[in-house]
C-alpha cells in the first residue's frame, strides 16, 4: 500500500483530470434523494467529506444493472443468430463510494466470478476504479461496525483501489491497487508523501469513528448469526417477522450484497432477446412452480431465507462473510421497519436461553 | 471466455410421443466441435430455451454412453414446454449445460440397485440405468419398480417391455387406476413393495418422482431398513441460470442447480427446509 497526500483544493483538478479519460460518478443530490451519477461538472465537496453520506441506491447497478440484455437472437430462414451485447464498456471511476458499498463490491466480486465467472458482471467490474472515502462521523442508520463494512476500510485485509481520509484541508490517500496507482498517474504532481504523524492520525480517526457506534457494536450480530446457523429461531418468530413484510422487495433492491435475478424472454418480429433483471426472494412468485406449489408460500418463510442467506454461518463459509455490510438501506426502505437491525433485536430478544437445539 | 448465459443452438432430430401430455425430443448440438465434445454424467440437466419464450431446466434422459444423441422427455405443464411441443423436427433451441452433479455410479459399483420411478420420474433414473445394464456385470442385483397414474402416463412403453424381459433385471411395474387393457398391478408404487422381495443389504435406492410419491416411497424404504445415506433421490426448485448465480434453486446454503439435483435422504435431512 502507498500513502499519498491530496489537498482538498487540488481535489476539482484531479477529477477533472479523471473525467477526460473516464466517465466519472459522484453522489449527487436530486431533489430530496441523493444517488451516484456522472458528473458533469466538479463534484459536490459536500459528500465528499468525513461526514457519512448514503446515496439511497448502493452502486451496485454499475456492475450489475437493474436489467440487462444477456443475448439478443435473430432468424433468417433457417438460419439463427445468437449476439452478445458489446463487452466494452466505458473505463469508469466511482468516487465518493462508502466503505460499506466497496466491501458490497467485494462481496459481489467474489459471488459473480467464482465458480462460473459471470463476465457480465466481470466486464463491468474490470471497467470500474473505486475512491472510497472513509467516514469520519456515521449517521443515524449506519451499523457497518458490526458488519466488518467500515467506517474505514483496513488496507491489509480490504481490497480496494483508493482510499481518502478527510483531514481537514486535506485528505490522506492510501492507494491498495495498481488501478489506483494509475489514477494517481492522472497528475502525481498533485500528490505528496505523507508526514510521519500521519498515520498516527490516521489511526486515531478511525478509533473515534468506531467510538460513536454504540458500545461493544461489534458482539451485535453474534446471537442472531449464531441462532440462524443453529435453526433455533422459532418458526413464530418468522412468522411474526413476516407479518410486517410488505413484499415490496424494497430491502432487496437497496442492499448492496443482494444479487438474485430473474430471466425474462422478448420476441419481436424474427427476433428477440433474453434479458435478466434484479428478483427478489421476498415475493412468493420467487419459488413459485408451474404446477402451483410454492416451497416458500410463506412469508414467514421467505423472511427465514432472506435472513438465513444474509447471516448463517453456511453462508459466511461460501462466501468469506456475512451478506450484509452495515449500511443501514434496508431500514430506510422499508415499510414494515423490519430492515436487518431489527431482525438481529428481535432474534435476540426471543433467545430464552434454550441451546438444546445448538 | 466461456459466457453462462449463452445457449448453443441445438436441432430437433426426433420426437416421439410418450404419452397424450408427454414427449421425447432426440437433440444435435448444431456446432460441430460443440457435439463432438458434448458428454455428461447420469442425472444432470440442460437448460433448454424456446427463444423468445423461455427456458427450463430438464433432467438428460438418455444413456450417457451415447452423448452424440442425447435425448429428453417433456411433460407440457407450462408455457415453455407448451411451446416446446409445438416444435417440429428440425426447429432450433437452445441448449445450456449439463449442469448439477449427476448421480454416482463409480461410487456404487458392487453395490445391488433399486430404483423407484414414478410417472415422469423415469426419464431423469434413466440415464443411470442405461450405463448400468451397460456394464451390468459390475453391479449387484438390480431391480426396477415403476409406477404411473394411469396405463396412458406410462412412458418408453416399448423399453419397458424388454426391461420386463431381461433375466438379469427385476422389473415390476403398477398403475394407480388401470383400465380395461390392464392386467397388471393396480395402486401406487408403495403397494407392490410387499410383493417385490426388495433387498435392503447392500443396496442403493433410487427415488424418482413427483414430490407426494418422493415422500411415500422414502418413508416405506426406511420403515424396510434402509438408512439415509442409501437413499438417492432429486430435487426440483424453479431455477433460473443453473449455474448458482440467479438465486432462485437455494435451499438453505444449497443450490439445486449445483449442489444438486441429486441428493441422498440423508444430505435431505440436514437442509432448513422440509423438501420431502
Amino acid at each position: 500500500m502507498n500513502q499519498y497526500v491530496l489537498l482538498k483544493t487540488d481535489l476539482n483538478r484531479w477529477v477533472e483530470m479523471a473525467r477526460k479519460k473516464y466517465r466519472v460518478y459522484a453522489p449527487e443530490r436530486v431533489q430530496e434523494d441523493i444517488f451516484f451519477a456522472p458528473l458533469l461538472g466538479p463534484p459536490e465537496s459536500e459528500f465528499l467529506t468525513g461526514l457519512a453520506v448514503l446515496p439511497y441506491l448502493p452502486p451496485k447497478d454499475l456492475v450489475f444493472p437493474q436489467s440487462e440484455i444477456l443475448f439478443s437472437y435473430s432468424r433468417e430462414g433457417e438460419k439463427i443468430a445468437l449476439t452478445v451485447p458489446d463487452q466494452e464498456t466505458e473505463a469508469s471511476v466511482l468516487l465518493g463510494i462508502r466503505s460499506c458499498d466497496t466491501v458490497g463490491i467485494s462481496w459481489m466480486d467474489k459471488f459473480f466470478r467464482e465458480n462460473f465467472n459471470d463476465t457480465y458482471y466481470g466486464r463491468r467490474r474490470d471497467n470500474l476504479i473505486t475512491v472510497t472515502i472513509a467516514c469520519n462521523r456515521p449517521i443515524k442508520n449506519c451499523f457497518c461496525v458490526c458488519c466488518e463494512g467500515g467506517p474505514f476500510l483496513d488496507p491489509g485485509k480490504n481490497s480496494f483501489d483508493l482510499q481518502l481520509i478527510d483531514m481537514n484541508d486535506r485528505y490522506l490517500v492510501e492507494c491498495n491497487s495498481d488501478q489506483g496507482e494509475t489514477l494517481i498517474n492522472l497528475d502525481p504532481a498533485l500528490f505528496s508523501a505523507p508526514p510521519p504523524d500521519m498515520e498516527a492520525m490516521r489511526n486515531r480517526l478511525e478509533e473515534e469513528a468506531r467510538s460513536m457506534f454504540l458500545p461493544e457494536p461489534t458482539s451485535y450480530m453474534g446471537t442472531a448469526i449464531r441462532r440462524i446457523t443453529a435453526d433455533s429461531v422459532p418458526s413464530e418468530v418468522w412468522t411474526e417477522l413476516g407479518e410486517r413484510c410488505f413484499d415490496d422487495g424494497g430491502c432487496t433492491f437497496v442492499c448492496p450484497c443482494c444479487s438474485c435475478f430473474g430471466v425474462g424472454y422478448l420476441a419481436h418480429g424474427s427476433g428477440g432477446c433474453h434479458y435478466r433483471f434484479w428478483d427478489s426472494c421476498d415475493y412468493s412468485g420467487f419459488t413459485r412452480e408451474v404446477s402451483g406449489h410454492n416451497p416458500r408460500g410463506e412469508k414467514g418463510e421467505r423472511f427465514k431465507r432472506r435472513f438465513f442467506h444474509k447471516l448463517s454461518y453456511q453462508y459466511v463459509k461460501k462466501d468469506g462473510r456475512i451478506g450484509c455490510v452495515g449500511c443501514g438501506r434496508c431500514i430506510t426502505a422499508c415499510p414494515g421497519e423490519v430492515g436487518m437491525p431489527t431482525v438481529v433485536e428481535t432474534i435476540r430478544r426471543s433467545d430464552t436461553g434454550d441451546s438444546s437445539k445448538e | 471466455m466461456t459466457n453462462i448465459y449463452l445457449p448453443h443452438l441445438a436441432r430437433i432430430i426426433t420426437i416421439q410421443d410418450d404419452t397424450y401430455d408427454t414427449k421425447t425430443f432426440g437433440l444435435e448440438l448444431v456446432d460441430a466441435e460443440a457435439r463432438n465434445t458434448f458428454r455428461f454424467r447420469p442425472g444432470q440437466f440442460l437448460e433448454i430455451a424456446v427463444l423468445g419464450v423461455g427456458e427450463a431446466p430438464f433432467g438428460l434422459a438418455s444413456n450417457p454412453n451415447h452423448p452424440e444423441a442425447f435425448f429428453v422427455t417433456i411433460r407440457a405443464v407450462g408455457s415453455v414446454t407448451d411451446a416446446l411441443h409445438k416444435l417440429s423436427p428440425g426447429d432450433i433451441v437452445g441448449v445450456r449445460g449439463p449442469f448439477g452433479n449427476g448421480f454416482p455410479f463409480d461410487e456404487i459399483k458392487g453395490k445391488n440397485v433399486l430404483f423407484v420411478a414414478g410417472g415422469i420420474g423415469l426419464p431423469p433414473l434413466r440415464s443411470l440405468i442405461e450405463p448400468m445394464l451397460d456394464a451390468r456385470s459390475e453391479f449387484g442385483d438390480v431391480q426396477i419398480l415403476y409406477g404411473a397414474r394411469s396405463p396412458a402416463d406410462l412412458v418408453y412403453k416399448n423399453r419397458l417391455k424388454e426391461w420386463e424381459t431381461m433375466q438379469d433385471v427385476r422389473f415390476m411395474m403398477t398403475v394407480d387406476v388401470g383400465d380395461s387393457g390392464w392386467s397388471g398391478n393396480v395402486g401406487v408404487v408403495t403397494t407392490i413393495f410387499p410383493k417385490a422381495d426388495i433387498i435392503v443389504d447392500n443396496t442403493v435406492a433410487f427415488v424418482c418422482g413427483p414430490p407426494i410419491m418422493i415422500r411415500f416411497a422414502i418413508m416405506e424404504l426406511l420403515r424396510l431398513g434402509f438408512a439415509p445415506a442409501n437413499i438417492i433421490s432429486t430435487l426440483e426448485r424453479y431455477m433460473k441460470c443453473g449455474v448458482g448465480k440467479c438465486g432462485h434453486c437455494a435451499i438453505g446454503h444449497k443450490y439445486v442447480c449445483l449442489d444438486g439435483p441429486v441428493f441422498s435422504y440423508r444430505e435431505m435431512m440436514k437442509l432448513p427446509e422440509r423438501v420431502v
